[in-house]
């Protein structure tokens, strides 16, 4: 039986949704939906979607979807989950997830109460760097993690910050952790999987990296400690090139996963002697690089190098586990590791917001 | 008679207003969305000592900012419009706030709507050339595209704005003039319309070849824009905005490459074109959009079919090139290789 899936909220990054869902042969996009009647029309006419709504309510009521993809600012998650969940729908949210933590827990509680599945658009975990570094660090390569670098890259001349930096009602800038607020899910949820504890030390800064850019804040670094894992996680706004990238140091290996080029290369342990030792481990390196670009050529001539290639991997993962009632791709425990750590960093940076 | 002017501090927008001051306007509120072109605003009316521009800065995606930009206002020219960015964004900033401002304008006391003129800057993009033959003529009666979701995303916005107008125009009965320029350029501009060709890397991929561009200059457009919004027999029409002595697209750059900077550049024949959108449609439908469709038999044929173009319609409105193509070209040139060198 085919999915009908729904999406609400038709801004920029419904786009991608669409793009991803259309590409998964087992479900059907009925219908999309905004409070804005020009906004919803524009998706429709655009991906020739059967049928747009401005009411959710209608839009529930007639088109009955089996998911609903709620891609709106995340002030509006909470009371649009609990809408859809009543009407029986499964939910896939856009991040963030909610404004607060407790906002989080209440979504999450509220899927689970009614037996419906929810997963949270951490697509970057799914892309084949990721999966490729969870795979070295299953597999015993990496050894246990000592300590996690996470690193992201932000361009607010890009199509995103030129809105945010031009309209000062945007809703990022309602945000409690504005700007960071809507991308360190990214940097955070590549963090957890390998740190070993639920309440761990943090201790972050903020700054504005360039005089004149306004009052956001566009610097972000963190420092995290758990009882046995460190971690690193990093927003830059000024750096070039935009980045995303991931290094795990583990007892036995380390890894370095760079996603924007999307490759994972291992720096082992080396076993010659002296200067032997500095020789030789750039041409490993280069052989590494060789394999991950031959890899990626393989990839590409398959059809299967798209810039969202991890959203179509978790949605499939997400509606599979709809279809076979087994658990969602996401523990939701893991989804709230990651909103109560952000959390904790946005009063650091933020407290007069908390306050 | 006080006239608003959004998108006032773009670079169409600069030209207007100083058009508007030139034709003995005194009264103009000027919309920005932010304080960085003030001063440039307020230097354009120095040498008109009788004449008051008021700057209203604010967003017009919110309605409480349109209803304050409309207030007491009886000649209104939409300029502001989504040029870049998502798709999501170019309707937004194209079309919903031209709902906002039009419904802003309807629920107005005590201005009555027919009383009221509103001239919109619309595009030549809302054409539908795509089936009409190479070297077909377009003026204001040539269709409207039908196919919008195959266009780029500004000519979709930009034909979805237009039908908005004309909507509630018939509702609330105010006096229409829609304006519809080429490529508008001059100083303050970019160097390179897409009917030119494609900048892909280190090479320029020159499509245009021997196609005439509808370019219009600045001050040009400019003009045809504030004489529309006077002229009493405008109502109701649609006008296509472009200057007399056209250049084509090989001219363009070969006087870009003299004046401006040498830049390395392919030529790519209309046929060849053809011959690699078939593939690049047929890749990204096998691929599921590996790579974007920029590049499509349609958009090809909207773009770089070749037309000719017809500006009689501005011409009997009394409309005359201010600056001649020769000396426009010039101006344009100086300011980028000035541009080029600061860079």
């Amino acid at each position: 039986m085919s999915l009908k899936i729904a999406i609400v909220g038709c801004g920029k990054i419904a786009d991608a949704h669409i793009g991803e869902i259309r590409k998964i042969p087992s479900v059907q996009l009925c219908a999309v939906c905004d409070l804005e009647p020009i906004m919803a029309e524009q998706l429709a006419v655009r991906y020739a979607v059967p049928r747009w709504y401005c009411d959710l309510t209608r839009l529930l009521e007639v088109e009955k979807p089996d998911v609903l993809h709620i891609t709106t600012p995340p002030q509006s998650h909470l009371s649009l989950t609990r809408q859809a969940v009543a009407a029986g729908c499964h939910i896939f949210l856009e991040k963030p997830v909610a404004l607060r933590h407790s906002d989080a827990e209440a979504i999450i509680a509220t899927a689970v109460r009614a037996g419906r599945k929810l997963a949270v658009n951490y697509w970057p975990r799914f892309e084949a760097p990721a999966l490729e570094l969870r795979r070295l660090y299953e597999t015993g390569v990496l050894g246990n993690p000592v300590h996690v670098e996470s690193y992201i890259g932000y361009d607010l001349g890009g199509e995103f910050g030129l809105a945010l930096r031009r309209d000062p009602e945007h809703w990022v800038h309602q945000l409690p952790g504005k700007l960071f607020q809507n991308v360190m899910d990214h940097v955070l949820n590549k963090i957890t999987p390998f740190l070993d504890d639920q309440q761990p030390f943090i201790k972050a800064i903020a700054w504005r990296g360039k005089a004149g850019a306004g009052e956001l804040l566009d610097e972000l670094r963190v420092i995290i400690q758990g009882a046995r894992t460190s971690a690193y996680a990093t927003f830059c706004a000024h750096a070039r090139p935009v980045g995303q990238t991931l290094r795990v140091y583990g007892t036995k290996n380390t890894a370095h996963a760079d996603f924007a080029a999307r490759t994972v290369v291992l720096e082992r342990k080396q076993g010659f002697p002296s200067a032997l030792g500095r020789l030789f481990p750039p041409f490993l390196t280069a052989k590494d690089y060789l394999g991950q670009g031959l890899k990626n050529v393989n990839s590409f001539s398959h059809a299967h190098f798209h810039f969202f290639e991890g959203m179509r991997r978790l949605l499939s993962e997400f509606y599979l586990s709809i279809e076979k009632d087994s658990p969602p791709p996401i523990p939701y425990e893991e989804i709230l590791r990651v909103s109560a750590m952000m959390e904790r960093i946005f009063r650091q940076v933020y407290p007069e917001v908390e306050a | 008679m006080k006239v608003l002017v959004t998108g006032a501090g773009g670079f169409l927008g600069r030209n207007v207003v100083e058009r508007l001051l030139a034709h003995g306007y005194t009264d103009i509120r000027c919309f920005l969305r932010s304080r960085d072109k003030a001063e440039q605003l307020q230097a354009l009316a120095e040498p008109y000592p009788g004449a008051q521009l008021e700057l209203c800065y604010g967003n017009l995606r919110s309605k409480t900012d349109c209803e304050d930009a409309v207030e007491g206002v009886s000649l209104v020219l939409h300029l502001a419009a989504g040029l870049k960015g998502a798709a999501a964004e170019m309707f937004a900033d194209s079309v919903v706030v031209s709902r906002n401002l039009l419904e802003a304008l309807e629920m107005r006391e005590g201005m009555p709507m027919e009383k009221t003129r509103v001239v919109l800057v619309s595009s030549f993009g809302v054409y539908g050339v795509a089936h009409l033959g190479r070297r077909a003529r377009i003026n204001e009666k040539s269709p409207l595209e039908d196919h919008p979701e195959l266009r780029d995303t500004y000519s979709h916005s930009k034909l979805r704005q237009e039908q908005l107008f004309w909507d509630y125009q018939k509702k609330a009965g105010f006096e229409l003039v829609v304006l519809r320029p080429g490529v508008i350029y001059g100083p303050g501009g970019g160097a390179f319309s897409n009917r030119v060709g494609l900048q892909i890397g280190p090479v320029f991929f020159h499509l245009g070849g021997s196609n005439l561009l509808p370019m219009s200059f600045a001050v040009n457009c400019a003009e045809a824009i504030v004489l529309a919004a006077s002229h009493p027999d405008a109502a109701g029409q649609v006008y296509n905005v472009h200057d007399d002595d056209l250049p084509t697209a090989s001219r363009y750059l070969r006087e870009y490459k003299k004046h401006v900077r040498r830049i390395r550049s392919i030529r790519l024949p209309y046929f060849a074109m053809r011959m690699l959108a078939r593939f690049l449609e047929a890749y990204h439908r096998r691929s599921q959009g590996q790579l974007p469709d920029i590049i499509t038999l349609y958009k090809v044929a909207t773009a770089w079919g070749g037309n000719t173009f017809d500006n009689t319609k501005l011409h009997a409105l009394g409309w005359r090139q201010l600056v001649a193509t020769p000396d426009a070209m010039a101006q344009t040139f100086e300011y980028l290789r000035r541009q080029n060198a600061k860079q």
